[in-house]
């Protein structure tokens, strides 16, 4: 009990963190607090509202557990500091289940009842693809935090942005130079047979192809498969590297079974940490990876040579040197991905800020302005680092990290560069009426 | 209100000590349930209920009723707590439903979907089953019925005699598919319209037929929380104005219990089918059937028809199959007890089944959740306010991650499953005693239901070890 309490009273100091989330009242907690004197010199001290399209329920509420931490602690952060040209922001959360069809529901109430500025935070692919057209019909601009390359795709519409992660097209890409050089030339793939894995499957081969690597085996396993040992003996005797991004929750057992397979032996290994986002690296199963490289978007565990602003970023968000939550060890967070919410509030600050963003009516303008956007510097508004973003696309593109598990932790041994990750647009969506 | 704001403290003791849910339904924590060895476990568990089976074969037949008529005095309640109670809990309502109107709009910041589907649905479930009929005294109609002179009044109504349990059947299916199949059923305010329609309408019938008929048959939570309350450990008794408390066997009060009419025999099943069902449609092998991705799970709102048929079918399945072994039984048995009454009172067996499914299933939830409701209780209008001190309490959703806590909950899962499916085998064969004055007949006439109940041990310990994807 003892604990308890303890817990309780040390949690009290972030109470202004919790009600930067907890909706309309929010506004109220903030005008009273000692921040408010700042506020009341801008021309309106009234908030600027972001939507947040959150995945409260169904299968995203894992991740968007942490996606509404790392929200609540941007904004306070955003808030202690001045807010967006001096007005609070204040974040209203509407949940959409992780449903396609609530998902364009969500939009329409946050945009048309809740009279948000903009629409932010959706992490799933198929809620992206489903809320896209009415961000678009309602002209309320939409910043995703997905990794998906629908955005890139310029299939979606003006509104949409993705300014705060990189989308998997250019993820995948990127660790193409890194796996020729130092894993292996030949490569086969293990990868879930539906949209997922598809990504890997055609965006891989021709970037290692472009290193002088090349794929010599694609093994799609069908997204209900429990137990893998059958398709090992298909992986071609003189592969180099297993790339794999098996995901769901036979995932431990698709460890297990491979180190089962290989025993000490075996190719050299290189994966997605989506496979094994928030999952502790040191759970039973997944002593085979020991050695192996994973793709990591932020790394999950505190690195020696960390900046200050990710050290600033950690500690905001709350999380320890193993990338867990501080209140709570076993709680592993979503480090790879959650610091796109942190780094997409940001952008629309800067956004906002150069386009003179005073309500509802300049939306045209800010969309104008987000597209303008060129290069973010590394720092406190971009911990992860330095990106470029293209407007024409609407996406940012950054370095990406590999890391190796040794000794239970992820060491980024490399960080790939922004231009690794470049790709030739595939459209232009400025050419669109506002 | 006391017992409002009582339950939560409890459960965050829970949560603090012990260790997904349906917000958290997490690939990675059923990850490590698939490295456990759960097949060794419903083998066991399907032995471990078989052989208590036979076991009782060998047991002196007025054995079980001595043990079931054993009481411990506990104490003396000198006074009915309940119009006190049953106000501040229609208070309580009221509040709950406002902020569902205009509190925040987070489900798992707003007191009302956490109370209701986790505080109220999980555990009053689970504290009725243990500690007797608690909705009773929270039951929100009462003080409103009492206070406009209808609390009392029992008046004999041939319609509901005809309709039986029917209504409360209608209501408990709405409510399942609601809960299970609607899409958002976690959403604030339509939480908080439902809510009041169903108080409202509940209403209506109580001031037609009195509160008292309409509990018995027709308010759905009334007639569940009083078949699960019949496990519980406490037995009390009306003494004068108050009550008389004392301790008794799980499940003894069943063995006195009056038989079931068939609609509340499909009531029961339907509870017990539909709590199954929320796991069933979880599955992989469910979303194989229905043609969808588990590991891209759409989202409800695109499975709806499919899933409003696998509930409906779950709760055929199941009544069909109950009533089946039923018949056969009887046949075995040389048919002396009549099919209806042995169906009536041979049901009681299955609610055991219901109360250890229903913590096994939920458990996850109710240690996550419990901790949201805590948080979201001592804010309930997202104002900033700490009424209770826990409105910054940090929820830790770690008590259900990991190998370790993966460990610890497959346990206290399948230990209950086996116990409850144990306990269901012993009830049912007491209960064969009541039917059957020959003891080799009253075995013979639990045979068929005995293999129902090893089938649903494997069932249930399955639908908590097998991949889910939704």
């Amino acid at each position: 009990m003892s604990d308890t309490s303890r817990t309780i009273s040390f949690l009290r100091k972030s109470v202004s963190r919790r009600s930067a989330l907890k909706g309309l009242a929010a506004t109220s907690a903030v005008m009273a607090g000692p921040g408010f004197v700042r506020y009341a010199q801008a021309q309106s001290s009234a908030p600027v509202k972001i939507g947040f399209q959150a995945h409260r329920t169904g299968i995203g509420a894992s991740y968007g557990r942490w996606y509404e931490r790392t929200t609540a602690a941007a904004a306070k952060a955003i808030n202690d500091a001045g807010g967006i040209n001096g007005r609070p922001i204040e974040i209203i959360t509407e949940d959409d289940g992780t449903d396609a069809k609530r998902g364009p529901e969500v939009v329409e109430k946050l945009a048309t009842q809740h009279k948000v500025d903009v629409v932010y935070g959706t992490l799933f692919s198929h809620v992206v693809a489903a809320s896209a057209p009415v961000a678009g019909e309602l002209k309320v601009p939409y910043y995703v935090v997905s990794e998906g390359h629908h955005v890139a795709s310029t299939k979606l519409n003006r509104y949409v942005f993705q300014p705060g992660i990189t989308d998997v097209k250019s993820q995948i890409q990127s660790t193409a130079p890194w796996i020729a050089a130092n894993a292996g030339k030949k490569v086969t793939q293990i990868f879930p047979d539906y949209a997922f894995g598809y990504d890997h499957r055609d965006y891989l081969p021709p970037a290692l192809k472009a290193q002088g690597a090349e794929v010599i085996k694609q093994i799609a396993i069908p997204p209900t498969e429990t137990s893998f040992t059958k398709y090992f003996p298909q992986i071609p005797a003189d592969t180099d590297v297993i790339y794999h991004v098996m995901i769901g929750p036979a995932v431990l057992t698709f460890v297990k079974e491979m180190g089962e397979f290989f025993g000490s032996g075996g190719p050299q290994l290189f994966g997605f940490i989506d496979s094994l986002e928030a999952v502790d690296i040191n759970s039973p199963g997944l002593e085979f990876l020991d050695g192996s490289h994973f793709w990591e978007g932020a790394p999950r565990y505190a690195q020696p040579n960390d900046s200050d602003a990710m050290k600033a970023y950690r500690a905001a968000v709350g999380i320890d040197d193993n990338g867990a939550s501080v209140n709570d060890a076993k709680d592993v967070s979503t480090a790879a991905h959650m610091f796109g919410c942190w780094e997409t509030l940001y952008v629309i600050k800067q956004a906002m800020e150069a386009a003179g963003y005073q309500g509802p009516q300049d939306r045209a303008k800010l969309v104008e302005a987000t597209e303008a956007l060129t290069d973010f510097a590394a720092g406190p508004e971009h911990p992860q680092g330095a990106k470029t973003f293209n407007g024409k696309i609407h996406q940012c593109f950054g370095s990406q990290n590999i890391s190796k598990v040794e000794g239970g932790r992820l060491n980024v041994v490399h960080t790939t560069s922004i231009e690794d990750g470049l790709y030739e647009p595939e459209g232009d969506y400025t050419t669109q009426p506002l | 209100m006391r017992m409002l704001t009582r339950l939560p403290v409890l459960l965050s003791i829970v949560a603090l000590v012990a260790a997904p849910n349906r917000a958290l339904a997490h690939a990675s924590d059923r990850g490590f349930v698939l490295l456990l060895p759960t097949g060794h476990y419903i083998i066991g568990g399907a032995v471990a209920v078989a052989v208590s089976f036979l076991a009782l074969v060998a047991l002196k037949p007025d054995a079980l009723a001595g043990l079931a008529a054993r009481r411990l005095p506990l104490f003396r309640l000198g006074f009915d707590p309940r119009p006190v109670t049953s106000a501040l809990s229609f208070l309580a309502l009221l509040v709950l439903v406002a902020t569902g109107l205009i509190g925040s709009r987070d489900p798992l910041s707003n007191p009302l979907p956490l109370t209701i589907w986790t505080l109220f649905w999980v555990g009053l479930t689970l504290a009725c089953g243990v500690f007797g009929n608690l909705f009773r005294l929270v039951d929100p109609w009462y003080a409103v019925m009492r206070l406009i002179g209808g609390a009392g009044r029992q008046a004999a109504d041939a319609r509901m005699d005809r309709m039986s349990y029917l209504p409360a059947i209608v209501q408990f299916a709405a409510f399942a598919w609601f809960e299970l199949v609607y899409p958002a059923p976690d959403d604030p305010y339509r939480l908080a319209i439902v809510v009041s329609a169903y108080w409202f309408i509940n209403l209506a019938a109580m001031l037609i037929v009195g509160h008292g008929r309409w509990s018995r048959t027709g308010e759905c939570f009334s007639v569940f929380f009083r078949i699960i309350s019949q496990l519980s450990v406490i037995d009390a008794r009306r003494d004068g104005g108050g009550f008389r408390l004392s301790l008794c066997l799980p499940g003894a009060r069943l063995l006195k219990a009056p038989p079931l009419p068939m609609t509340g025999v499909a009531f029961l099943l339907m509870a017990l089918a539909s709590v199954s069902f929320d796991g069933l449609m979880r599955t992989f092998w469910w979303l194989g059937r229905i043609g969808v991705n588990p590991l891209e799970f759409p989202g409800r709102s695109v499975v709806m028809a499919e899933n409003t048929a696998g509930l409906f079918l779950a709760a055929a399945t199941l009544t069909g199959a109950f009533l089946i072994c039923v018949w056969s039984g009887e046949k075995l048995s040389g048919g002396t007890a009549g099919f209806r009454r042995a169906a009536g009172l041979l049901v009681w067996s299955i609610a055991p089944i219901a109360l250890a499914y229903h913590f096994a299933h939920y458990l996850t939830a109710l240690l996550v959740n419990g901790q949201y409701a805590l948080v979201a209780i001592s804010d309930p209008f997202a104002r900033g306010w700490n009424l209770f001190g826990t409105a910054d309490l940090h929820v830790s959703a770690g008590v259900v991650m990991g190998p370790d806590s993966a460990w610890v909950l497959w346990n206290l899962q399948a230990g209950a499953i086996v116990l409850g499916h144990v306990l269901a085998v012993v009830v049912a064969h007491a209960l064969a005693a009541r039917l059957h004055d020959d003891p080799r007949a009253a075995m013979r006439s639990q045979i068929p239901l005995t293999v129902l109940m090893v089938g649903y041990t494997v069932l249930g310990l399955w639908l908590l070890s097998t991949p889910t994807g939704a």
